[in-house]
């Protein structure tokens, strides 16, 4: 079996709120001094899902996919050292400042370069813009279908039975393979690397492509093939008030904040 | 031992002329020599033992320190920790009881090494008045073992004494009855000759065997006939006999085996910090980097398992066992002495293979035989080293196997995974702070960058910069150095963690990469003189950082400070008026050694009046938060920082002090469990926090941050 995990590395979720900064002429964050990009937590647990798999079936291969800045080497070495067995990096100047449609373009087109593939698993979103729609749409590139925001996936019969998080429940599917598969945080952690493997990482190396290699038109991927437009990017204001409840008894005052809540249409 | 002071070789006195000399083989006992044939079989025992045990030592690795070398040092230790048993003495009653046996066993062993030599050497020297003073002292340490085996057993069997009941085994009643009764059957032996003796008209000089003399005169009351005292003489002299050497023998089967391995551990004891966990070189290099298999311990870990008496000092100490935690140093020790004892052999036959060290036990040792919870508890607070009479070094052997869990077989609690984590990608443990490591410096002025023009760098640490409660004792700390005159600076964003939560949770591999890294940092930056916020960084930094070529002069706050008020740089002129308790925090107090400094410190304070914890100084109880215990769920009946927490209450102060921002965290969450009541709560701060107050007044100048602006944060 041949399972393909998306990791995309992102600006660190914990930036302090004082050192978070963005540019609002050119509609970007500020990258915070000192503070180095991380692994987007969802890839990481999706990367446990496909491991997972590959312990049980045994003779399977996890390649892991990102798109990114060189830097982004970080973030395939730490699956490499969870127990994947490649790392291919996707950097090209081509492939920035896209949209969840340019940047699963680019993906589907090195998931059909890496040859027989028989399941994608991506996180249920990437941590930073939260778009939620990078699986589903490698799915609609690759024609296959899609299970999306798993607590669970298990190999059966050939096919993969996943359980689903729904809002008030949960949902089991059973998927064809091949197929994608996004995970949630429902899932579980992701491991905590051996010594032997980070080593065993540490000494293998990514390969890299660009557009030229994956045959894609640098024209329909990246910030020229973006058809959505970031209008504008800034930090909301935050605005505190405080109103005391004036009244004699605790009673009193509990009724009155009942009113007050009842009138801004929160009860 | 005692076998011939009580008469073994049966001491007669003749007067001959002037002097008095000893007669030989009185009553005809035993053949000449019949006692040698049982020393030989006793060093033969003796022999074997010891090679047996040594074989089982032999399948470990080499020690990282050369024990040959400072071998004054090492001898002093041996004479100061085994001879003289200083540790012994840390629990009163059984310091007591421990010398009277101890003493009386080596006195009674000269006193028959003497007769030996006296009967079967050249030159006779037990006569005359030396003869009267050598019958006086066997006969008091004769005296003094017995009251040694009394005390002892009123422990065991009155007094109830938790402690021994924690591992009785059959053998415990053995040593004591047996020493008891060899002690005795000494005096009887004694006590029949001198009957005999005193027909004739010798009592003057008999009186010096003033125990044997004295049953002696209780025997002639009866009217025995001489030849039946005779007779109870040979037959006390044969028990005796069998009976000292039976028991000498236990010392191969026994745990009376410490008589040898105790004062040999203190020679071996390490002769750094103990603050100071052994580098693993070459880590890269390595297939295996912790400890899961018995033969992967140094030696000397493995030595020290056979010198464990079972004494349970070290569990009557340990935090996590004060709090029903799953952790009991001694049952670690013995658990891992079984283990030896039953792997070992197999080991050493399967040539030292791994994997069939596996195959030979059906259980594995990390996960089986010590469980992952017992080796998480550990807070290295280094109690149960402080009080090992047997100089057993508990906690190196618990981080070796915390090694092997986090590298080898990356299984963690997940907590103390996270802080894990995010020292690894963000260079502090403190995962979901919202602040910076600048945010402390708002509304301070100007605060001076260390660029290597200044004397001192002012290392805050990730606890005193991340940490919303310990911002106060940070700013505290930078009002006084200010305050005091010093030239300082310190690293603001460029500090990182000094690894040290990673190498007591076991990531031996992190701890180097970060420990290099800041070494680099500091050389390049021409570092010479720190000063810690933090008793950890102080250790880390004073103790380790020399195993990464760091070298540089380390003073934790409190120290600084004690200096700064004695030279008149700083002034704490302004009241206080509190009562206090001082808790040591355990890297500052107990593995380095630092007591006084801040409670002097607290005293140079006006109107500060100080009350000493039940547990304080060396034998103070950790806040809980030790050996990366600040990132753990805790598993047991109570928390640490509870109990802690519940002895300062104790005290009646209103506020209790450390020096150490984790202990304060600890005390911060342990006081509204303790004391429900929010009114007349205990109070915890820092001694900075204080010396502040008492420099600066109660408001504390400008920018004054500290206690109540950190309970306003912490709402």
């Amino acid at each position: 079996m041949h399972l393909v995990v998306c990791a995309k590395q992102i600006p660190d979720p914990e930036t302090p709120p004082s050192a978070f900064k963005i540019d609002p002429q050119k509609n970007e964050v500020i990258p915070a001094p000192g503070i180095a990009p991380v692994l987007s937590q969802f890839d990481g647990i999706a990367a446990e899902a496909a491991l997972r798999i590959k312990e049980k079936a045994g003779d399977t291969k996890v390649t892991v996919i990102s798109m990114g800045a060189e830097s982004a080497q970080q973030a395939i070495k730490q699956v490499l050292a969870m127990g994947a067995d490649e790392g291919v990096l996707l950097n090209d100047p081509a492939f920035e400042k896209g949209d969840p449609h340019t940047t699963a373009t680019v993906l589907a087109a090195a998931i059909k370069k890496l040859g027989h593939v028989d399941a994608v698993f991506c996180g249920r979103q990437a941590a930073d813009w939260d778009w939620g729609e990078v699986g589903i749409l490698i799915a609609e590139h690759m024609n296959w279908p899609v299970a999306i925001i798993a607590k669970g996936v298990e190999l059966q019969d050939g096919k993969f039975r996943v359980q689903r998080v729904l809002e008030d429940g949960f949902q089991t599917v059973d998927v064809p393979m091949p197929s994608v598969i996004t995970v949630s945080n429902e899932f579980g952690e992701p491991r905590y690397p051996k010594l032997q493997q980070i080593m065993q990482a540490a000494r293998k190396t990514v390969t890299s492509w660009k557009s030229g290699d994956l045959g894609v038109d640098a024209g329909a991927v990246g910030a020229a093939g973006a058809r959505l437009k970031l209008e504008r990017l800034y930090i909301p204001e935050k605005e505190g008030k405080a109103e005391i409840m004036d009244a004699e008894t605790p009673a009193d005052q509990a009724k009155q904040l009942v009113e007050k809540l009842k009138a801004a249409k929160i009860l | 031992m005692g076998l011939s002071a009580l008469g073994l070789y049966g001491c007669t006195q003749m007067s001959t002329g002037e002097e008095l000399v000893r007669e030989s083989f009185f009553n005809n006992v035993a053949p000449p020599g019949a006692v040698y044939l049982f020393l030989a079989a006793l060093v033969g025992l003796l022999v074997y033992g010891f090679v047996r045990h040594a074989s089982l030592w032999m399948i470990g690795k080499p020690h990282d320190q050369p024990i040959l070398r400072e071998i004054p040092h090492r001898l002093r230790n041996a004479l100061r920790l085994g001879l003289a048993q200083d540790k012994v003495r840390r629990d009163r009653y059984a310091g007591i009881m421990h010398w009277c046996i101890f003493s009386s066993i080596v006195v009674l062993t000269l006193v028959t090494a003497q007769v030996a030599i006296n009967d079967d050497g050249p030159v006779k020297f037990l006569k005359g008045d030396y003869l009267l003073f050598f019958r006086f002292y066997g006969d008091l340490f004769g005296l003094i073992g017995l009251v040694g085996v009394g005390m002892a057993m009123n422990r065991r069997y009155f007094q109830d004494h938790a402690r021994i009941r924690w591992d009785e085994r059959p053998e415990d009643h053995l040593i004591i009855g047996g020493l008891g009764l060899v002690l005795l059957t000494g005096f009887f032996v004694q006590t029949f000759r001198i009957t005999v003796e005193l027909f004739p008209d010798h009592v003057s000089w008999a009186r010096w065997s003033f125990v044997a003399y004295g049953l002696a005169e209780f025997v002639r009351i009866f009217d025995f006939t001489e030849g039946q005292i005779l007779f109870a003489h040979k037959l006390s002299w044969w028990t005796h006999v069998v009976l000292a050497f039976s028991w000498l023998g236990l010392i191969v089967f026994t745990r009376l085996d410490h008589l040898f391995f105790a004062p040999v551990n203190a020679f071996f004891l390490r002769t750094d910090s103990p603050g100071r966990l052994s580098r693993i070189e070459n880590i890269e290099e390595r297939e295996i980097f912790g400890v899961g298999y018995i033969q992967d311990f140094t030696w000397k870990q493995l030595f020290e398992l056979d010198a464990c008496v079972r004494c349970g000092r070290c569990t009557d100490v340990c935090p996590a066992n004060l709090a029903g935690q799953p952790l009991s140093p001694m049952h670690l020790i013995q658990d891992l002495k079984g283990h030896l004892a039953n792997v070992g052999p197999l080991v050493q036959r399967a040539g030292h293979e791994h994997g069939d060290a596996r195959a030979a036990s059906p259980l594995t040792m990390v996960g089986e035989v010590i469980r992952d919870e017992t080796l998480w508890a550990c807070r290295t607070c280094y109690a149960c080293v402080q009080e090992c009479p047997v100089m057993i070094e508990h906690v190196p052997t618990i981080v070796d196997m915390r090694r092997f869990l986090v590298m080898d077989e990356a299984r963690i609690p997940a907590t103390a995974q996270q802080a894990l984590e995010n020292l690894e990608t963000r260079g502090h443990p403190w995962r979901g702070t919202s602040l910076e490591r600048t945010s402390w410096m708002e509304g301070l002025g100007e605060v001076p960058i260390f660029d290597g023009s200044q004397e001192y760098l002012y290392w805050v640490g990730c606890s005193g910069a991340l940490v919303e409660r310990n911002l106060p004792i940070t700013r505290a700390v930078f009002k006084l150095l200010r305050e005091s005159g010093a030239s300082f600076g310190v690293l603001g964003q460029e500090e990182t963690c000094n690894g040290d939560p990673a190498r007591r949770l076991g990531n031996e591999y992190l701890y180097q990469i970060l420990a290099d890294q800041l070494v680099q940092t500091f050389k390049s930056k021409r570092v010479q003189r720190v000063i810690t916020n933090c008793p950890h960084c102080f250790n880390t930094f004073k103790n380790e950082y020399p195993q990464f070529d760091g070298r540089f002069e380390v003073l934790h706050h409190t120290q600084f400070l004690h200096g700064a008020v004695r030279s008149g740089a700083l002034r704490p002129t302004h009241r206080v008026d509190a009562s206090l308790t001082y808790h040591d925090s355990c890297y500052l107090g107990r593995v380095n050694g630092v007591y006084d400094a801040p409670r002097q410190l607290l005293e140079m304070m006006p109107g500060a009046s100080l009350t000493e914890m039940r547990r304080s100084m060396s034998k103070g109880l950790c806040c809980g938060a030790g050996g990366g215990n600040m990132w753990q769920e805790e598993i047991g009946e109570r928390r640490v920082n509870h109990v802690r927490t519940q002895e300062a209450v104790a005290t009646g102060a209103q506020q209790v002090i450390s020096n150490c921002p984790f202990c304060i965290q600890m005390f911060e969450d342990g006081v509204p469990a303790v004391q429900p009541e929010e009114d007349g709560r205990l109070r915890p701060f820092d001694v900075a926090e204080l010396l502040e107050r008492a420099v600066f007044g109660p408001d504390g100048g400008a920018a004054q941050p500290a206690a109540a602006a950190a309970r306003g944060d912490r709402g």
